[in-house]
């Protein structure tokens, strides 16, 4: 398949309708799964899944078309803080239409993309070796673990209450 | 496939965002609708089975929640013969929507973390000191050496290996390094089962280790938004009525572990890497295992 195709055609109209699109998709899928798993009303939903794919749309466009050299993951952050921050106008409409939308709700449609995705790479994957699959384990567990076990001892320290 | 190169403007940072932005913008990715259509379908269907929760013992819970079985069910489907409408284009597109479907998990998490943005104040050390317990994964150093690893085990081991640390580790060390094919086959590897892993070792330790609510939820900004979500998830539940505090404390964690930790990456975690191997290497090193060097680029 031919793959070697140049990066030039970044941000066309063409594709940012795919984008749209795309988002578009995603969110209709979150909210019914959203509407099944958590009963919580369609049309508020969806509303909160077109705030957060306008937010997604403005980082993932503005990484490619800003100078600054900052993933969409950044920009996508700040404007979500920067939009639920209480002090500002825009907070109290955000914050009610997104609570409708669970965050496990769009991690689940998430994954299911994950997965199908990852069917592809099974055969590679299976050919890497036990070895770096147990390796991959313990790092995950030592990153965890380590982070834990110091917000623990910070935050006993610091004396802040449990619940 | 080709290997990621580095972009016109010779940055490496963007190496996967090239790739799936030529998926993406190329092929009408949205008419696809068999692999829109099944994703509903697996959605529904993990929703309508809901979370499951199995008793080890008394007090140990293994909670199952719906997001497993639709990452187990999109593989299922891939590799299942019978299914014949969910093939390689599918998968292809599905690894560059998914991509895109990043920005809206952040965008949840960056919208609960903004409404208790007075918490970071309340909590600020714990919360940045937190990042520093990322550097756990060097102890794992020496496991990798015994298992066979040479010069790879530095890039697997001086972080967890998600999109930003790949980036530096390439960065300093180049493509076609030992180190660089460590790092990816951790960022390989943990794509595929880190969400998994990372879901049972959460469920575990709630079960057995009693650390503060917000430890965990802390903890669980690994600096993957996926294993953060799947980290999420049985916090959530093991803890009723804190749901937004834990929202915020772990998207702000894993919003630090992306902007701050990879400076720590850069400048703590790799010399520090580095030195243990050199200071490691010679006494419990074991014979090269050149088996590994082909399969994991292949990525």
């Amino acid at each position: 398949m031919p793959d070697l195709i140049d990066g030039s055609q970044d941000v066309s109209v063409h594709g940012i309708l795919n984008w749209i699109m795309l988002l578009g998709i995603f969110s209709v899928i979150t909210v019914i799964g959203n509407y099944v798993g958590y009963k919580h009303p369609m049309a508020d939903s969806l509303i909160g899944m077109a705030i957060l794919s306008l937010i997604t749309l403005a980082g993932v466009w503005m990484e490619r078309k800003l100078p600054l050299n900052i993933s969409s993951i950044i920009y996508i952050s700040v404007m979500g803080i920067l939009l639920a921050f209480p002090g500002m106008p825009t907070s109290k409409f955000v914050l009610h239409y997104v609570s409708q939308v669970e965050l496990l709700s769009i991690v689940t449609v998430f994954l299911a993309y994950v997965g199908i995705g990852m069917g592809k790479s099974w055969e590679e994957f299976r050919a890497l070796g036990g070895r770096a699959i147990i390796v991959t384990m313990l790092v995950i567990a030592a990153t965890y673990y380590g982070s834990a076990v110091v917000a623990h001892i910070i935050l006993t320290l610091t004396g802040v209450p449990a619940i | 496939m080709s290997i990621p190169k580095k972009g016109n403007d010779g940055q490496v940072e963007h190496i996967y965002r090239e790739k799936t932005d030529r998926r993406i913008l190329r092929k009408n990715p949205w008419r696809d609708y068999r692999l829109h259509g099944t994703v509903l379908i697996l959605v529904v269907i993990a929703e309508l089975i809901g979370t499951i929760n199995i008793p080890i013992t008394k007090d140990v819970v293994i909670t199952i929640m719906p997001l497993i079985f639709t990452i187990i069910l999109g593989l299922v489907f891939y590799l299942a013969k019978p299914i014949t409408w969910i093939k390689r284009r599918q998968a292809r597109i599905a690894e560059g929507a998914m991509m895109l479907f990043i920005g809206v998990l952040i965008a949840k998490l960056a919208i609960s973390s903004g409404q208790s943005l007075h918490l970071i104040f309340d909590m600020g050390p714990a919360l940045i000191l937190q990042e520093l317990g990322h550097l756990a994964t060097i102890l794992i150093l020496p496991l990798a050496l015994l298992l066979g690893f040479k010069e790879e085990a530095i890039g697997m081991t001086n972080s967890i290996g998600r999109e930003p640390n790949v980036a530096v580790v390439v960065d300093k060390y180049g493509f076609n390094s030992p180190e660089s094919r460590g790092v990816f086959a951790i960022f390989i590897i943990g794509s595929v089962i880190g969400t998994i892993f990372i879901s049972f070792l959460v469920s575990f330790s709630l079960s057995f280790i009693p650390l503060h609510p917000y430890a965990y939820a802390m903890a669980s900004g690994v600096g993957s938004a996926s294993m953060n979500a799947a980290a999420i998830g049985p916090t959530l539940a093991a803890f009723p009525g804190m749901e937004t505090s834990i929202e915020a404390f772990a998207g702000f964690s894993n919003l630090l572990s992306f902007c701050v930790g990879i400076y720590i990456v850069i400048f703590i975690a790799l010399p520090l890497t580095e030195k243990m191997y050199k200071w490691l290497e010679p006494k419990i090193g074991r014979e090269y295992i050149v088996k590994t060097e082909e399969d994991d680029e292949n990525a």
